[in-house]
């Protein structure tokens, strides 16, 4: 018998064809071999503008024209290759140190690698989603050169070679080739002066290095590379230490601290079958030890109790976990614990001897068992459970100031690397172990980090140093730690979404020839007496009012809304930046647009005494605020006057004015109050969130005092009539387009919310807080008062606030209509349509109003309710972000203006622990811990009643500080030391009023 | 008994057939294309033909007839028999303490782990029949039965006590069948599944089954290392015999005169791995004997009731048949009739399993295939 083997060899272009063969496993547990043949082709470019023979050769795009190559003719040189250089990272280089690479101090003619993106890609998505960021910024210049369809530098695995050992390869191919290509192309071209670049390939991978060399190309470690750098100490501070920390461990074989992980496998099984469970982890903002997470086998969160149970997982990580025993079930604590106080001086640099429950944690955990077994009889343990796995990191990069305690003396001069702990501005966030070389430098600097890893036997994740923000408490530096925290894009809008923008610019006009086809289904509406009312120095308006009398009695009122879908079309470069922006951020001294400031401020923008594009609303309403129709049409408009809701309020109330525009005001005033008293019979809540103004020295903007919002009924006129526009455009999307009309409810919170709050009232004032339904919450709410406290019912408000759902957007057809309704505003349906400048919601409700009257056909996008779905989530977590974000701003600000003073204020206290409580003091909406220990030294003794809500201290110092007790605290601000945040300190002087005297 | 009906009808005269059966019955025989007896026609194999499947092959006889076979593996959910499903029950308790589980997971271990036939499922298709006619499932069946005849080769497809591997042989006849095809598909069957590769498995114990992604990790169904206990790839070959002589590899022209016809599965069981040289452990899975085609060719007339050659004709047909019957005249063709000798069934397993017969000398020439 013979045998024989077809060969290749007759195939003359199979020299042009590869394979690359897998493993899929989809996820219904399919299994399936993938075959996937590979056409190599020689027509990928070098795109080194050095190279004339691939722009011949270079493939042309569909209208003819060549991508532009990326790479400069005359790269930047260093020490070591003064003719200039390219660098090709392998995918340790940028796994290991992304933020090198955007670094704009070097790091320029980057050659990504196909091979080295796709590798990328697998081992982190975040990592890979920022280097396609760095492509595409056109001053970096970074080229995707898809080695792996070029024939020359594609690498066959060879037999028993490792995928890894095949990926590095095929990295050494690509250095060499364009090595070579470079060579051939200078010389081709014949010009002397021109110096070949060198092309130098980045690793970290030891073996890597070693072969290159062997291989005869230029290769370099990141360490040794960015040594010959400028900045070297800044730049050297960005390696992750990942590797170099591991093989010391290894060495020293240190005894591991946290259980290891469950196998994916067993993980996806046991969440499979139902024993184990996945959820986000989050951690309890009062107790960095107890972390809660929700899953969706259970109505209530499961605890995570203590560092080994939450074993290494962080704030936000998908986590899997297992229920624990019931013996180990536990009540949540009464207790504030606070890393700082716990671990204070520890030395980041001692590795032995690390215990993870240190022990003084150790005993707060016995005090708490013991409370736990002392009360098992009434006490309600609940579930607790442990981490047994983490499916996805959602690591970011956090913000936060170096623990100074951690940094040894004698070393903060030189430069000597060492290792010291960042403190997040993230209390849920752990410390973070950072080496560093500039630990003198970036002390009192608000820094930026990134979590590299945390391994088993480490007690805190490792990270490394990302760049310094500025000092601690400048304006600049806390600004943009803010919008880092609450990840708000900041940068300035890229050329691609500046390209989007008119012409014309600042002299776009609306045509005045009404044959052109802007004027197209539009209503000439200029002819109205429009108005807007907006707070002081609005610039964009994005909404604005009429009304007038009919010869039948009734009135016309119509809500003229921005056209800003005029000019933001769907899927081009300023609508994607704008979707994922999601809404304007409002901070205290800054606004960060969602929109180009020549259309937010301008074009978009209802200024008075100019044509604007609108998009209006027109109600027939009766004088007892029943609508009898409505219509909505694209129109312009000239709006008549921009007030302020004060200079309105003057004008409504001055009865010698009594030309159109007030009488109009009037009647829409009247129209309002009508509007609201039926939203109030339906049962909508007036709830209550502290707010307050910051009053800015008009020069430098320093903060100089605090105000608290006063409230004029011009500003509820605008609010019932915008209210009144959402209400009637909701309806109309939603019968125009059932499945995908963008919309926003606001769920009924679970009973279980208010239980806490109705017991509280109930014990402390006899108050009963009906729950049932809106209405009745609303009801039992105005009933909450005390006559000698006007500020008692605003509190339950805040609270009661505090206990509701949040409000969110979704798309129609991802829920059942019972579904839709919006608890808050009692009202059945609801979406945002009045403020498309500043929310991307409102663009997409405007895009599908248009769809619904015809005026334009509904672009794909909003059409299909996957991507609307996707819209949604987004725009959820920018709009909670960006309140954050502006909260965070206004603390920040006020902790600032009340800098360098001390004064006392009535303060109520909201929350009692067993050892502290928490005081709110409306005059400048800041609420803040008081400890025991901050009470008196030594820290006094005290029993808490969990019962009545009383905490009893004796000892050093007597006091009963009681839930909704009104007490006088002292204010000053002092720096917080674990988040280095300047924030206002309370103190208690006493528990009652001010004396009158004062 | 099979039936030969696959093969075409031979389009040889009765004095052809006779010729033939008279040089095929001499000692030694002498066959058509001047093979010894147990001699094989060339052939041309390889394997990994078809880079979608686990494992392929195809085998190419001198006489033009092809075959190509694919074999394509699933994950599978096992259906839970008595003693598996009280198995995960208490296991999935999960509070039982863990040393106790590793202890009945080993015991459990070799009881668990048996396969099911429904594991495989073999399908065989030669062109010109439909997929439900009697000539492919029969050939079907019989190569399933060699493939599971010793019983271990379906726990070659356990996974864990949740999941298998569910095999799907394909075997594909690229041309007309012009012999009986039956050791053409086993053969090419045989090197599939040795070229047959599955998954890596990650995953532990009875957790869902995880796989490496890198297929060069995968690991053969049937691996090199030699695992003691299990046997290789079946191998199905067609023995012949003409009077007393035993025929290997017949072709259709010596079919057509054989009077018996056997179908002999077998398999090795994989030399231990210190003796390279050590013969071969042959074992016997399946006999089966195929209805030679030769019953249904037509007789010769012998000259005496021929009355071309004076003879006198018989009055009725059945007078004919009967004197034909008595008739044992030397060049006039009769078909076979009766069954075979129990004496020469048995020389002809002999010859087939026999140190140095026909079988090692087929496994060695698979042997030299190189599996992709």
């Amino acid at each position: 018998m013979t045998s024989l083997k077809r060969s290749l060899a007759s195939d003359p272009y199979a020299s042009n064809i590869s394979s690359k063969v897998y493993v899929r496993s989809t996820k219904s547990g399919k299994v399936q071999k993938i075959v996937r043949e590979l056409y190599l082709r020689q027509d990928i470019p070098c795109s080194s503008k050095l190279c004339t023979t691939c722009i011949k050769t270079a493939p042309r795009d569909a209208s003819g024209n060549l991508p532009p190559f990326v790479l400069s003719e005359k790269p930047a040189g260093t020490k070591k290759y003064p003719q200039g250089h390219y660098l090709i990272p392998d995918t340790n280089a940028l796994l290991n140190a992304l933020d090198l690479f955007e670094q704009t101090s070097a790091f320029y003619d980057v050659i990504i690698l196909q091979t080295v993106l796709e590798e990328l890609r697998n081992r982190s998505l975040p990592l890979y989603n920022r280097l396609i960021g760095l492509t595409k910024s056109e001053d970096k210049r970074f080229y995707v050169f898809f080695n792996d369809f070029r024939l020359e530098t594609y690498v066959v695995r060879d037999v028993g070679e490792s995928i890894n050992d095949r990926n590095d390869r095929a990295v050494r191919r690509a250095v060499k080739w364009y090595t070579e290509h470079l060579t051939q192309a200078v010389k081709g071209a014949g010009t002397k002066a021109a110096k070949i670049p060198a092309v130098v390939m980045l690793s970290d991978d030891k073996e890597n290095l070693k072969k290159a060399k062997k291989d005869g190309i230029d290769a370099c470690s990141l360490k040794n590379y960015v040594e010959g750098l400028e900045n070297a100490d800044q730049l050297l501070d960005m390696i992750s230490v990942v590797k170099e920390g591991r093989e010391l461990r290894d060495a020293k074989t240190a005894e591991a601290l946290y259980e290891e992980y469950f196998s994916v496998s067993k993980m996806m099984t046991g969440v499979k079958n139902g024993t184990l469970h996945q959820g986000i982890f989050n951690v309890s903002p009062y107790n960095y030890l107890e972390g809660s997470i929700k899953v969706p086998a259970f109505d209530k969160s499961l605890l995570i109790l203590g560092r080994e149970n939450i074993n290494r997982s962080v704030q936000g990580d998908v986590v899997v976990v297992e229920v624990l025993p019931r013996d180990q079930w536990k009540e949540p604590s009464t207790k504030i614990i606070e890393e700082e106080t716990m671990n204070k001086d520890e030395n980041a640099d001692a590795e032995e001897g690390e215990a993870v429950v240190t022990e003084r944690e150790r005993k707060a955990l016995q005090e708490e068992v013991k409370k736990v077994h002392s009360k098992s009889s009434e006490g309600r343990p609940q579930p607790t459970a442990r981490v047994v796995g983490v499916v996805k990191r959602n690591w970011r990069q956090y913000v936060g100031h170096v623990d100074e305690s951690s940094v040894s003396q004698s070393i903060k001069e030189s430069r000597k690397q060492q290792t010291v702990f960042l403190i997040p501005m993230d209390k849920r966030i752990p410390k973070i172990r950072v080496r560093t070389r500039q630990a003198g430098e970036i002390i009192g600097k608000r820094v930026l980090v990134t979590i590299d890893s945390w391994d088993r036997d480490s007690r805190y994740p490792v990270g490394h140093f990302v760049r310094s923000l500025g000092d601690l408490e400048t304006k600049g530096a806390e600004t943009e730690a803010l919008l880092l925290e609450y990840d708000v894009q900041y940068r300035p809008f890229p050329k691609a979404v500046l390209d989007c923008l008119p012409t014309e610019g600042h002299d776009w006009k609306v045509p005045a020839n009404t044959d052109d086809p802007g004027w197209k289904d539009r209503r000439d509406l200029r002819g109205l007496q429009i108005c807007s009312i907006d707070p002081i120095g609005c610039q964009d308006i994005d909404d604005a009012l009429h009304a007038r009398p009919l010869p039948n009695g009734n009135f016309e009122v119509g809500v003229h809304i921005a056209d800003v879908s005029h000019f933001v079309k769907p899927n081009n470069a300023m609508d994607a930046e704008a979707s994922i922006r999601g809404t304007t951020v409002y901070l205290v001294d800054k606004r960060i647009d969602m929109l180009p400031m020549l259309l937010g401020t301008d074009l978009c923008s209802l200024k008075p005494y100019v044509e604007r594009y609108a998009f209006s609303a027109i109600w027939e309403i009766t004088p007892e605020a029943e609508i009898v129709k409505s219509d909505f049409t694209k129109s312009v408009i000239k709006s008549r006057e921009a007030f302020s809701y004060e200079q309105a309020q003057i004008r409504v109330d001055d009865a010698s004015q009594q030309d159109e525009l007030t009488q109009a005001m009037r009647t829409l005033l009247m129209l309002s109050k009508k509007f609201k008293q039926k939203r109030m019979d339906a049962g909508a809540l007036s709830l209550s969130s502290p707010e307050v103004r910051v009053e800015m020295e008009s020069e430098t903007s320093d903060p100089i005092d605090v105000k608290t919002k006063k409230h004029l009924a011009t500003m509820s006129l605008v609010e019932e009539f915008m209210l009144l526009a959402n209400t009637s455009v909701a309806a109309k999307i939603y019968e125009a387009f059932p499945q995908t009309a963008i919309l926003r409810r606001h769920g009924a919170p679970p009973k279980t919310n208010f239980e806490e709050l109705a017991n509280q009232l109930k014990v402390k004032r006899g108050l009963e807080l009906r729950t049932s339904s809106s209405k009745e919450l609303a009801d039992s709410l105005d009933s909450c008062v005390d006559p000698g406290e006007p500020f008692f019912n605003t509190l339950v408000r805040i609270m009661a606030t505090r206990c509701m759902m949040s409000a969110e957007y979704f798309c129609s057809g991802t829920q059942a209509y019972p579904e839709f309704r919006h608890y808050g505003l009692a009202s059945e349906i609801y979406t945002h349509f009045t403020s498309p400048i500043r929310r991307y919601a409102d663009l997409v409700a405007h895009r599908q109003l248009a769809a619904a009257i015809d005026y334009e056909p509904l672009a794909a996008s909003v059409r299909s309710k996957g991507k609307l779905e996707l819209v949604c989530k987004n725009i959820n977590v920018r709009h909670r972000n960006a309140q954050q974000a502006g909260r965070a701003s206004i603390e920040y600000y006020v902790g600032q203006a009340l800098k360098g003073r001390i004064v006392e204020e009535e303060g109520f206290v909201m929350k009692v622990f067993s050892n502290g409580f928490v005081v709110f003091v409306p005059r400048f909406g800041i609420e803040s811990l008081i400890r025991l220990r901050d009470l008196a030294e030594p820290e006094p003794e005290s029993v808490f009643d969990a019962e009545e809500y009383v905490l009893r201290t004796s000892g050093s110092r007597v006091v009963e500080v009681g839930l909704f007790d009104k007490v006088v605290v002292r204010i000053s601000d002092v720096k917080e030391e674990s988040t280095g945040k300047r924030k206002v300190k309370l103190e208690l002087v006493k528990v009652g009023e001010v004396d009158t005297h004062e | 008994m099979a039936p030969s009906s696959a093969t075409q009808q031979v389009l040889l005269s009765p004095a052809e057939l006779s010729y033939l059966h008279t040089s095929l019955s001499l000692t030694p025989p002498i066959r058509p294309d001047g093979r010894a007896s147990t001699q094989f026609r060339p052939l041309i194999a390889e394997t990994n033909i078809l880079p979608g499947t686990n494992g392929s092959a195809r085998i190419c006889f001198a006489d033009g007839t092809e075959a190509v076979v694919g074999i394509k593996a699933e994950v599978e959910k096992s259906r839970p028999s008595y003693s598996t499903a009280s198995n995960i029950e208490t296991s999935g308790n999960g509070d039982s303490n863990e040393e106790d589980e590793d202890t009945r997971m080993r015991e459990n271990e070799a009881e668990a782990k048996q396969g099911r036939n429904e594991w495989v499922e073999v399908c065989v298709e030669i062109p010109g029949f439909r997929d439900d006619d009697s000539m492919p499932v029969f050939l079907g069946a019989m190569l399933n039965e060699a493939l599971l005849a010793d019983g271990a080769f379906t726990e070659r497809l356990w996974i864990n006590r949740r999941f298998h591997w569910k095999l799907y042989l394909d075997i594909l006849l690229l041309s007309q069948p012009l012999s009986y095809p039956l050791p053409l598909l086993s053969l090419t069957t045989h090197l599939a599944l040795l070229s047959t590769r599955l998954p890596k498995l990650k995953s532990e114990m009875d957790e869902d089954p995880m796989f490496d992604d890198d297929w060069d990790a995968s690991v053969f169904l049937f691996s090199r290392e030699s695992d003691a206990y299990t046997l290789r790839p079946p191998v199905t070959l067609l023995v012949m015999a003409v009077k007393d002589n035993i025929i290997f590899d017949p072709s259709k022209e010596e079919l057509a005169v054989a009077e018996v016809v056997l179908a002999v599965s077998m398999a090795e069981r994989p030399r231990s791995g210190k003796k390279v040289e050590a013969e071969r452990d042959l074992r016997l899975l399946a006999v089966r004997t195929i209805d030679p085609p030769s019953r249904l060719t037509h007789p010769g007339v012998p000259n005496a009731i021929n009355t071309a050659t004076g003879g006198a004709a018989a009055g009725t047909t059945e007078q004919a048949a009967s004197r034909r019957e008595v008739t044992q005249e030397e060049g006039v063709w009769q078909p076979p009739r009766g069954g075979a000798k129990r004496k020469l069934i048995a020389g002809m397993i002999r010859k087939v399993l026999e140190k140095g017969g026909v079988a090692e000398e087929v496994l060695d020439g698979l042997d030299a295939v190189e599996l992709g």
